[in-house]
């Protein structure tokens, strides 16, 4: 039985490294899923839009993508509307994609507010606000930037101008 | 270096050795030395399996884990270490606080140092992780490292033992008997296998040997302990574990995030003690206790149209279940736990009755959902299409109705009527469903100046089934934890393990005749007590009357 | 008279049964001494005499228990009053099964003070049945609450063989090093325990006299409306007033009616004040019996005590130590471990969650496995393992009563004082 103890050891010990290793590992870095960070994989959703189409992250690959969190009751989301709008014309063109995720509000009332401002990027629904919460929101209006690998490359809390929306916006089409 | 490891009766043990593996001489003393210390025990004096006359780096570490030592101090630091943990309520218990200020806001400098230390989230550390893992390793090492020469030993016993073996066990007789050495031994065995012994003879020596398998005991205990840690350590990996909280509202299906699952709240329930239920002094003290939380469930799995939005998905109910604090739903390892609950008095659904103000004449009735509602309606003659919806009504700096927040706490609907009586483009209304609102907002107010319905129609609520109240929400928790089973197999296993070895004792009793002298020594791993008196008992039905606490060999014990 | 008075009664005649169970075994021991007396045969008989009143005393406390049950309709464990007086049912118990092995009348005079004075700790709570609430009402509470109880009692009785052991070898003539910090330390250990007698002479004699005192915190100008607790009620004389708190009525006591101190600020948890005030009472009062002791005695407790342990085989108390841990220690694993994770499984969805009673739980078992280990190496018998088994129980009377105490979480109970 002599011979056989070496490899029996290191194998035990290799073991022990590589479990002791993920414990401490997952224990650490793990365990908080928590909100996503720049750096992160959006998280995937699958939602209806305004017309009455499915979007996902799949139909958007290899593009830059603002996913932006609002509701009509939220001033200050309506009120960065228009400069996503303007981007949304300015940019379409060069592969950036702007979406609009409603969060739980009713077709009836997303239709009106839609009509009334004239907005036409991708407007998508999540009625039960479960990719709200995927994502982490908690103060509206917040905005990802994800890059055209699919990256999330920066968040932005609250009301979006024209400018910083634009400098972002060209950043993300920018980066490689 | 080469040591001599050959006994002298010719067995060649291994480094390490501290009793002959055959014949139970004690192997490290001096030559010609006389000691009559009692005699070291554990393991039978067999070698660690890992001992060697040169270790090397990996010797060295299996060594340092192969320590029972090593093991004590490591379960000591866990021990000091969790206690730590419990001087402040740890950052996990709390769902929502920032713990670097929170802390020191709550324990001062004393918390702060608490907090730099680590000390708040102990047992998610990468210390607190390292010792179990640490313990996890010395777990694996020093079992192994033990119990196969153990178990070698224990198979081939020699019966006949060296003189000294036996007369430095702690249960020791000496004494004359008459006759002849081999029958005395033949007749010794009956009385023995009375006593449940099994017994082994060689010439006129012998060995009784029972409950064998208790030594296997801690040996278990620390496989059942590995499993443990092993299930808990899988337990977390993706897929294997969710762990969330949702809000069930009463009376609908609500989908379940990232499963198939739909869980619908039927009914949910709290009830409370009557004071007949309670005993005169608590009565006296006037506090309310509740008896029961209850959630009437219904789990349905989708089965088509899953993750397409566009669709209603396909449901199928699957299980049903009163859910209750302490009885959860479980349904293929989906499980939902009764966690907390609100009751509330929104409305879900209104069935107004469209009234003609001047005649009293009732149209008929329509239904209005707050959450999603249709958007055209044919009451009576009357064609009601609705036109905007305010889910927290308010009117802005400009008296332009605005939505104030998410939360249905004003709902308001603006419809456009057309009908006899009316403008040919018809007229505007307002209603709010909750009537205590339509006062406050002043809903007639603001339909005379919405015009065109000229206090014409009016939307009346005559019953009480009329109004379709939300009346509380559930708060269940979701779980799925597929590594359950292996979490109690562990523990089942412990438990084997330490009723093994802590409820029965290996009992050995060895005796050699040499002339007209008996020779006994008897062993136990726990309970000299029992062995004493079994040791006597045994002697006294060889006609050889001796005091239980006479046996006792003294000295220091093992 | 209902089920309810009955139970009452089976409390109080138990506890008596009890103190005089102690009587007998305190004659049973030192009387072997006296003379024109066999000292076996005046063990012998009065060992049995004491042992019938003990054992007669553990059936009145099991007529407590099931009449109790009976009325409420559950397991007579749901609160602090409850459980302590199951912890001494099952010490008293544990004893019982060990006397029976061993047949040494002596472990009882050390393990029915011990049931005594914990069941007087037990009354010291409000003893009303409360109805049990919904997380509290399952199987697992019978079986995980008592199984526990029971690992602990003979955690309790290796306590007390512990104990003995070392009054029996402590050398209190030795004047070397080792010898006097034994000494010392034996004698602190008494001094404690007479502490928790000190508490419960003087929670009961001013719950005689129904003294109150009430504070009301000092409404802060610049501070919300969100101060933690709104009044404080004393039932002993403050000594130590809440932090930041006015007096808002108290009855005199020997001339004194104004607390002397307040708790600093630093100082925070539920009720603090009113729990440093006991804590004060109880050093108070305990060292004055303590000092009542010592003038009537004339030496330390612990080497007055030590003469009734001679003649006992110090190996036999060392055994019974290390055996009564052996036998509690699987019962411990299953009661506080392993049913209590099946029970929080099925109760919260997690089989274990880092409560401070969890925690306790496992430093408990923790300890006691450290202690098994230990007893596996040569030198680590007898004295050593005798310290360890003392600390243990502290260490068993802290996961029972001092969790619920100054730490809480979720198995804080109703009613802790």
């Amino acid at each position: 039985m002599g011979r056989a103890r070496r490899p029996v050891q290191i194998i035990i010990l290799t073991l022990i490294v590589i479990l002791g290793g993920y414990a401490i590992g997952t224990a650490v870095f793990g365990g908080e899923k928590g909100r996503p960070q720049a750096g992160d994989n959006p998280p995937a959703f699958n939602l209806r839009g305004l017309d009455g189409q499915v979007h996902n992250l799949e139909k958007y690959q290899g593009k830059a993508l603002v996913i932006n969190f609002w509701a009509t009751w939220c001033t200050y989301c309506v009120s960065e509307m228009p400069a996503l709008q303007t981007q949304w014309e300015k940019w379409q063109d060069k592969d950036v994609v702007i979406l609009g995720i409603n969060t739980g509000e009713d077709d009836l009332t997303v239709t009106n507010f839609v009509k009334q401002t004239g907005v036409d990027f991708p407007i998508l629904f999540d009625k039960n606000k479960e990719i709200v919460a995927k994502y982490g929101v908690v103060p509206m209006p917040t905005t990802f930037f994800v890059n055209k690998r699919g990256k999330i490359t920066s968040i932005h809390q609250g009301e979006l101008d024209l400018k910083t929306l634009n400098q972002q916006i060209d950043s993300l089409v920018n980066s490689r | 270096m080469i040591t001599n490891t050959k006994c002298e009766c010719g067995h060649q043990n291994p480094v390490g050795t501290v009793l002959c593996e055959a014949c139970g001489k004690p192997q490290h003393e001096e030559p010609g030395g006389n000691s009559s210390e009692l005699l070291e025990m554990r393991y039978d004096g067999v070698a660690r399996r890992s001992q060697r006359a040169n270790p090397n780096f990996i010797d060295k570490i299996w060594n340092f884990f192969s320590s029972v030592k090593v093991a004590v101090y490591l379960i000591s630091i866990t021990l000091v270490g969790a206690m730590l943990g419990t001087v402040f309520t740890q950052e996990t218990m709390f769902i929502n606080i920032d713990p670097s200020v929170y802390y020191k806001q709550k324990y001062g400098t004393i918390g702060e140092i608490y907090y730099l230390l680590g000390l708040s989230d102990t047992y998610n550390s990468w210390w607190f992780i390292l010792l179990l893992v640490m313990i996890g390793a010395s777990l694996v090492i020093c079992s192994l490292d033990r119990v196969l020469p153990l178990y070698r030993a224990l198979s081939k016993q020699k019966i006949r033992k060296h003189m000294q073996f036996l007369t430095r066990q702690r249960v020791v007789y000496q004494g004359p008997i008459s006759g002849h050495g081999e029958e005395w031994v033949q007749q010794a065995i009956a009385p023995l296998k009375k006593k449940g012994y099994r017994v082994h003879t060689d010439g006129a020596a012998l060995l009784a040997e029972k409950q064998r398998f208790s030594r296997w005991g801690p040996y278990v205990i620390h496989i059942g302990l590995i499993v443990f840690l092993l299930a808990v350590l899988f337990r977390g990996l993706p897929g294997l574990h969710m762990d969330e909280h949702y809000w069930f509202t009463e009376g609908e299906i609500t989908p379940i995030p990232d499963t198939n699952y739909y869980l619908k709240n039927e009914k949910f329930t709290v009830e409370y003690y009557t004071e007949d239920e309670m005993s005169e002094e608590f009565r006296q003290r006037g506090k309310a206790v509740p008896k029961l939380f209850e959630t009437k469930a219904v789990l349905y799995k989708c089965v088509d149209n899953c993750n397409n939005p566009l669709e209603e998905p396909e449901l199928v109910e699957v299980d049903r279940h009163n859910i209750r604090v302490n009885d959860p739903l479980n349904y293929k390892g989906f499980q939902a736990y009764q966690f907390d609950f609100e009751e509330t008095a929104e409305i879900r659904s209104v069935s107004p009755t469209l009234v003609d103000q001047e005649t009293g004449e009732h149209y008929g009735k329509f239904t209005l959902r707050m959450n999603d509602p249709e958007t055209e309606y044919d009451v009576g003659p009357y064609h009601l299409k609705l036109k905007d919806k305010y889910l927290d009504f308010d009117l802005d700096e400009n008296k332009k109705p605005i939505t104030k927040s998410g939360e249905p706490n004003a709902p308001a609907f603006l419809f456009t009527i057309t009908g006899p009586g009316l403008p040919e483009d018809g007229g505007q209304f307002i209603y709010f469903p909750y009537l205590e609102q339509q006062k406050f907002f002043g809903q007639d107010k603001l339909n005379e100046a919405l015009g065109g319905v000229n206090n014409k129609l009016r939307f009346d609520l005559l019953a009480m089934e009329d109004v379709d109240f939300i009346r509380s929400k559930s708060y269940l928790n979701i779980r799925i934890d597929r590594a359950m089973p292996f979490v109690w197999t562990g523990l089942g296993i412990v438990m084997l393990g330490l009723i093994m070895g802590f409820y029965w004792q290996h009992r050995r009793i060895w005796l050699r005749v040499d002339g007209d002298v008996l020779t006994l020594g008897g062993h136990t791993t726990k309970n000299w007590f029992g062995m004493r008196r079994e040791v006597s008992s045994f002697l006294k039905s060889m006609g050889i009357e001796v005091d239980e606490k006479s046996l006792d060999n003294g000295g220091n014990r093992s | 008279m209902n089920l309810l008075d009955i139970s009452k009664q089976a409390f109080v005649i138990a506890f008596l049964l009890y103190c005089v169970a102690f009587c007998f075994y305190v004659v049973t021991i030192t009387g072997k001494k006296w003379k024109n007396h066999e000292p076996q045969q005046h063990e012998r008989k009065w060992g049995r005499v004491s042992f019938v009143t003990s054992t007669l005393g553990l059936i009145t406390h099991l007529v407590y228990v099931i009449t109790r049950w009976a009325w409420s309709g559950h397991i007579p464990v749901s609160n602090m009053y409850e459980f302590m007086s199951f912890l001494s049912l099952m010490i008293m118990l544990a004893f019982t099964i060990l006397y029976l092995i061993y047949r040494k009348a002596l472990l009882g005079l050390f393990a029915t003070p011990l049931a005594i004075i914990i069941m007087a700790y037990a009354a010291v709570f409000p003893s009303d049945v409360q109805p049990l609430i919904p997380s509290l009402n399952s199987i697992w509470l019978y079986i995980h609450v008592t199984l526990a109880a029971a690992g602990d009692a003979f955690f309790a009785v290796s306590f007390a063989a512990g104990l003995m052991y070392l009054l029996r070898t402590v050398d209190f003539k030795g004047t070397d090093k080792s010898a006097r910090r034994q000494k010392r330390w034996l004698e602190i250990t008494f001094y404690s325990i007479i502490i928790v007698v000190g508490f419960i002479v003087s929670v009961f004699a001013f719950r005689a006299s129904g003294y109150e005192a009430v504070f009301t915190p000092k409404a802060a100008p610049n501070e919300t409306a969100k101060v933690s607790s709104a009044r404080e009620v004393y039932n002993l004389p403050p000594i130590v007033a809440p932090h930041n708190s006015q007096l808002e009525s108290a009855d005199s006591f020997l001339g004194f009616s104004k607390p002397l101190f307040e708790v600093p600020g630093w100082f925070k948890g539920v009720n603090a004040g009113r729990k440093s005030n006991t804590i004060v009472w109880a050093l108070i009062t305990g060292t004055i019996l303590y000092g009542l002791l010592r003038l009537i005695l004339r030496k330390p407790l612990s080497e007055a005590l030590s003469p009734a342990l001679k003649g006992i085989d110090a190996d036999d108390l060392d055994e019974i130590s290390y055996r009564a841990i052996a036998i509690g220690f699987p019962v411990f694993t299953l009661g506080a471990l392993v049913f209590a994770m099946i029970w929080a499984q099925q109760a919260w969805g997690r089989f274990w969650g880092w409560d401070p009673k969890e925690v306790w739980a496992l430093i408990t078992w923790l300890f006691y496995s450290v202690y098994l280990h230990l007893r596996l190496s040569r030198g680590f018998h007898g004295r050593k393992a005798s310290w360890l088994a003392v600390l243990g129980f502290l260490v068993v009377m802290f996961t029972l009563v001092g969790v619920n105490l100054i730490i809480a979480g979720l198995h804080s109970y109703a009613g802790t004082d």
